[in-house]
This record gives C-alpha cells, structure tokens and sequence, in this order.
C-alpha cells in the first residue's frame, strides 16, 4: 500500500514538475521535485525503500528530458546512498541539518548536469549557468519542507 | 306629550346617553393617555422599525450572498470566454498559416514543458499514430519552433530551439550571410561562426538556410539584437531574439516531409 503511494507521488510530482506554472517560475527556474522527494525518502524510511524510489523518481525524470543518458536515474540513486551514509555520521533529526542536505544535493545534482550540458560542446552563458545551478537549488531547498511533509505522511501510513 | 314605554326607555334611550356620556367623558382622557403611551408607542415604533431593517438586511444579505455568488460564476463564465476567445484566435491563426502554407503540416497542443531548467522542451499530444518521427521540424505561425527528438505512439518530445543541444543552420535574410544558430537557455539564441568581415547588424532577420537538413529553407528564426566578437577573436557571433515566444507556445504545427 505505502508503495503504491510513494509511486503515486512520484507520478504526481512528475506531473506537477511537466506542467509547473510559469507564474511560479523563479527566474525562469523551477524546482526539483522529484529530487526533494528522493531525499525525503531517506529521512522517513528505509534505505532499500528510499534507494529503489529514488532510482524510480530518477527515471521517471530522464524519461521527459531531451537527453539519451539516465543522468538523474544514476544521480538520483547517487544522493539516496550518500544521505544514507551520512546519516550515519550525523544527526538529521533537526530541520535545518535536512535543508541543508537538499540544499548540498540539489546543488551538486545541478553542477553534475550543468557541468555535462558544457562539456558536451553546448554553449551556456555563465549567467545562465549560475542562474540554474543556485537559483535551481536555493528554490528547490526552499520548496523542500512541502515534499518532506508529504514523504512524511506517506511513511507514516501502514 | 310623547311618552316613551317604559320599556323602550330602559332599553334603547338609557344606553345611547351611556355611550355619549362615555365618549364625553373620554374625551377628556384622551391627551393624557395619548402622552403617557406616546414614548412606549415611538418606543415600539422604532423597535418595529429596526425589526423590520433586520429582516430588510437580512434578506438583502442573502439576496447579496446569490448575487455575489452569480457575479462569480459569471465572471469565471468571461474567463472561460475570453480563454476560449484567444484559443481561437490561436487555431484560427494556425488554421491560416496550415491554408496557405505550401507544406504538409499537423497541429499539436503542448501537453507538457521541460521537467528541469537544464533544458528547453515540450511534449505535444501528437505521436507516431499521426505520423510524427524522430527529426520532424515544428513551427508556429510565428515562425521555427523547434525539432521533434522522440517520438511515441501517442506524445512527442520537441526540442527548443533555446536549448544548447540545438543547431539551426540559419542566414541573415539580407546579405544572406550563414551561421549556426544555437540556444543558451536564455531569452536570446546565439549565432556562431560569422566571418571576421560578416556583413551582419542589429535588426537583420535571421532565416534558416537550405543546408539544414531538418527545417525547410526559409523559415524564420529571429531577430538579431546584438553583435559581438568570440573568445579566440577569429569569429563574430550575434544574439538572436526568436520569433516565437518559447516560453509560453501551446499550439504547434509539425512539418511532414
């Protein structure tokens, strides 16, 4: 039943990223949804759980990018490993610990596909590079309580 | 002399003098009973009068309630018209270019936009069933849109022509000067590769060229707003303002080759 939910999610935050409404748009940037909730999986439940979702969240975003390698399936299950690992080494209970968390993964997760986007020969001003890698990331982070109160409610569920 | 019976006396005459002696006699109480009800009177007057203004208010608050409730409803009505209106502003305008235009086009809506700000694209909800492939070319009215780079049974995956993976081979429409025409992400696309001497300047149309394979010769790309030199100071490139407003494109026609 809660996987039937978190793939619910998934698909809904899919659907909420494809058709964010530009009003809502922040420097023509828009949060990273899935990636909000892939980390949220971590805090509110098992790894396996939280690795197998996130490959899925990862997917199901490569799968409407115009690009032909599944960069965001392997970061994606890149970010759930790692945050499972450092909640190992440090508490993660408090709020602020978690969004700097996102704040860190979304922007490594930008920097990886800016970084990617350029080498690949395709010319990207800096502004416009900048633009994406920290506005991107400080509006994901800023959108990140939402998606954790929705994780949260999912894993609550038995 | 009339004599009354008795009877006739007691029963008729006796009462009549009762009465006029009655209101005689009332008359004289009427001022001061009049002025000792008069304040209860004004009293329950007014109180009767604000009674009744509970009641007018209320009624009309309810009579308000519905009419602000009819003033929204209509009001949504005039939102849905007016979007209705500029849709069909939109298909007639399309339906115009699809008339007059020599090649064989299909008309999608845009169903979806780019998931992440990394790239610019959209998915319309036309696929292989209508005849869609992979490396179709997509204008507006406007002018070039972008290239089909997937295609299912039923979506398809349109590349931008803001997004960096996207080459145009474009000419200035004046000097007939070529370029490459990519995107930046930005409001601007970029032209690449004009000549040191390249006879280009601000406000010359940009066309895409008959060397793309892709799109049709001809089609327009933009507008240039600004000139400037590359970083290895062998060639000149030119920001091109686009046609088509990218960021907010809901109808889009495919080139059918």
């Amino acid at each position: 039943m809660k996987k039937l939910f978190f793939s619910l999610a998934i698909v809904i935050l899919g659907t909420l990223g494809l058709n964010w409404p530009s009003f809502l748009n922040f420097f023509q940037c828009k949060p990273d949804l899935l990636l909000i909730f892939t980390v949220g999986l971590v805090f509110y439940t098992d790894f396996k759980t939280a690795f197998l979702f996130g490959i899925l969240a990862g997917l199901v975003k490569d799968v409407f990018l115009p690009w032909h390698f599944a960069i965001n399936t392997v970061c994606f299950g890149t970010w759930s490993y790692c945050v499972y690992r450092l909640s190992g080494q440090i508490t993660i209970e408090e709020d602020y610990v978690r969004w700097g968390i996102i704040l860190v993964a979304a922007l490594l997760n930008n920097f990886i596909i800016g970084l990617q986007s350029v080498t690949t020969g395709n010319i990207m001003p800096p502004g416009i590079f900048l633009r994406n890698l920290i506005i991107v990331s400080v509006y994901t982070t800023l959108l990140s309580p939402l998606v954790f109160k929705l994780t949260k409610k999912i894993a609550a569920l038995s | 002399m009339l004599k009354l019976p008795r009877k006739t006396v007691i029963n008729f005459v006796l009462p009549a003098l009762a009465v006029l002696l009655v209101f005689n006699f009332l008359s004289c109480f009427k001022n001061p009973v009049q002025k000792t009800f008069k304040p209860h009177l004004s009293l329950i007057g007014l109180v009767k009068r604000e009674l009744l203004g509970i009641v007018f208010y209320h009624r009309n608050m309810v009579l308000a309630d519905k009419l602000q409730t009819d003033v929204n409803l209509l009001r949504w009505r005039l939102f849905d018209f007016r979007e209705l209106s500029q849709e069909n502003a939109r298909l007639t305008n399309l339906l115009n270019f699809k008339q007059k235009s020599s090649l064989r086009l299909v008309a999608a809506k845009v169903i979806g936009r780019s998931i992440d700000s990394w790239s610019s694209s959209v998915i319309i909800d036309k696929g292989r069933y209508n005849g869609i492939k992979t490396g179709m070319a997509v204008v507006s009215p406007q002018g070039l849109v972008g290239s089909i780079v997937e295609s299912s049974e039923n979506t398809a995956k349109v590349l931008l022509i803001n997004d960096p993976n996207q080459g145009v081979s474009g000419i200035v429409q004046r000097t007939r000067q070529e370029g490459l025409v990519s995107g930046t992400l930005g409001t601007s696309l970029i032209m690449r590769y004009l000549l040191d001497d390249a006879a280009i300047m601000a406000g010359d149309i940009i066309v895409t060229s008959e060397l793309s394979q892709i799109y049709p010769k001809g089609l327009l790309v933009g507008r240039v707003v600004k000139i400037g030199r590359e970083f290895s100071g062998l060639n000149r490139y030119a920001l091109v303002k686009p046609v088509v407003d990218l960021a907010n494109i809901e109808e889009v026609l495919i080139i059918i080759p």
